[in-house]
């Protein structure tokens, strides 16, 4: 018996046995939060992350042997890689997801579910894809402005 | 002058319950890592570390008495068994008991306890994995005291050695294990609309741990 193997298999068997069981028992509480009118969206993300553990891991892991072990900038390559993966790859999808969640609004096929104005998700999806151009914006003011007021 | 081998007797007792030693003290470091740090913590200078230390410390005690001869005191340990036939009992005996009691049943029933306590730590709506990787630390101890023991080196450093060795093994082989469950923790977070960003960045962290100290030295160079 060994410290190690006790805290791999830990691992293994909460994100192997029990995340994917409690993935539903979220999703079956996002239905019910849903029916209620309350805010379902973290217990059904959270549900579909409890699935995904492995694959977050595996992406982590990525993020974080982007360089040496011993390489001092591997923390700071490790979260710009995280903040790239968030902005470049996930935000895009959200925006495809706003876009679609935009149309049906403006069908009228969810806007009896939920009192939200077509133009919100647009402008979502829109600020999802224009992030990037958003901060760059944001250093051009503040490069702008480090020689003072004149 | 000859010693006398009643006293070489009684430093071969001391040093041959070395062991039993630090098997006390790895077993009051899994007690006192649940006690002072809440368990997926520790305290530096706390009782974990302490005893820690001192396991360390009994491990590696006949390498450390050579720092004496440097220092100019000569420390001549005893070679052979021990003559005096009570004295040898008196360590069989210590080390029986240590070895089968206290290792082999006392700790493992605590971890049992441990176990308990984790179901009862979640009942109370505390969090039941620090308990559980208590649990584990106790159950491990015989293997841990020989991780120890592969990472004796011998010389006078060999308690620095050990130290290192440990710190290398926590950051290379424990807490990339760590960094999964703290990326289990972030989504649970998520679910339950808990803070999430923390664990992610501990994640990272995790994953990432002799960077961070590469970091560190080379912000002190």
């Amino acid at each position: 018996m060994t410290f190690y193997h006790g805290i791999l298999n830990l691992t293994g068997w909460a994100g192997n046995v029990i995340l994917p069981t409690l993935a539903g028992l979220f999703l079956a509480i996002a239905v019910v939060q849903f029916s209620r009118g309350t805010a379902y969206s973290h217990t059904m993300y959270g549900g579909f992350m409890c699935l995904m553990v492995s694959g977050l891991l595996r992406a982590f892991e990525t993020f974080s042997s982007q360089r040496t072990w011993n390489d001092p900038d591997l923390f700071w390559v490790a979260s710009i890689s995280f903040v790239n993966w968030i902005c470049n790859v996930l935000l895009p999808l959200y925006a495809a997801l706003q876009v679609a969640a935009g149309g049906l609004q403006m069908a009228g096929v969810t806007n009896r579910f939920q009192p939200i104005s077509w133009m919100r998700h647009f402008a979502s999806a829109g600020l999802c894809l224009l992030l990037s151009g958003l901060l760059r914006l944001g250093e051009f003011f503040v490069t702008q402005g480090t020689g003072g007021v004149t | 002058m000859v010693t006398p081998q009643l006293l070489n007797d009684v430093i071969n007792v001391l040093l041959l319950l070395a062991p039993p030693a630090a098997f006390v003290s790895l077993v009051l470091a899994g007690i006192s890592l649940r006690r002072e740090g809440g368990g997926i913590s520790f305290v530096i200078g706390g009782g974990f570390t302490k005893w820690m230390f001192w396991a360390v410390v009994f491990v590696t005690l006949q390498p450390l008495l050579m720092w004496f001869s440097s220092f100019g005191v000569p420390v001549s340990l005893p070679g052979g068994g021990i003559n005096s036939h009570w004295l040898a009992s008196l360590q069989t005996d210590v080390s029986n008991f240590v070895t089968n009691f206290v290792v082999g049943r006392l700790a493992t029933t605590l971890a049992a306890y441990f176990v308990l306590r984790a179901i009862l730590d979640a009942a109370a709506g505390g969090h039941p994995l620090p308990s559980v990787l208590t649990a584990m630390f106790l159950l491990g101890i015989q293997t841990t005291y020989k991780l120890f023991a592969t990472y004796n080196t011998g010389t006078q450093n060999a308690t620095a050695d050990v130290l290192d060795s440990l710190w290398t093994y926590l950051a290379g082989t424990i807490m990339p294990i760590a960094a999964g469950l703290a990326i289990m923790g972030a989504i649970f977070n998520v679910a339950t609309q808990r803070p999430a960003l923390r664990l992610a960045g501990v994640a990272l962290a995790l994953l990432s741990v002799s960077a961070l100290w590469k970091l560190v030295l080379a912000m002190v160079a």
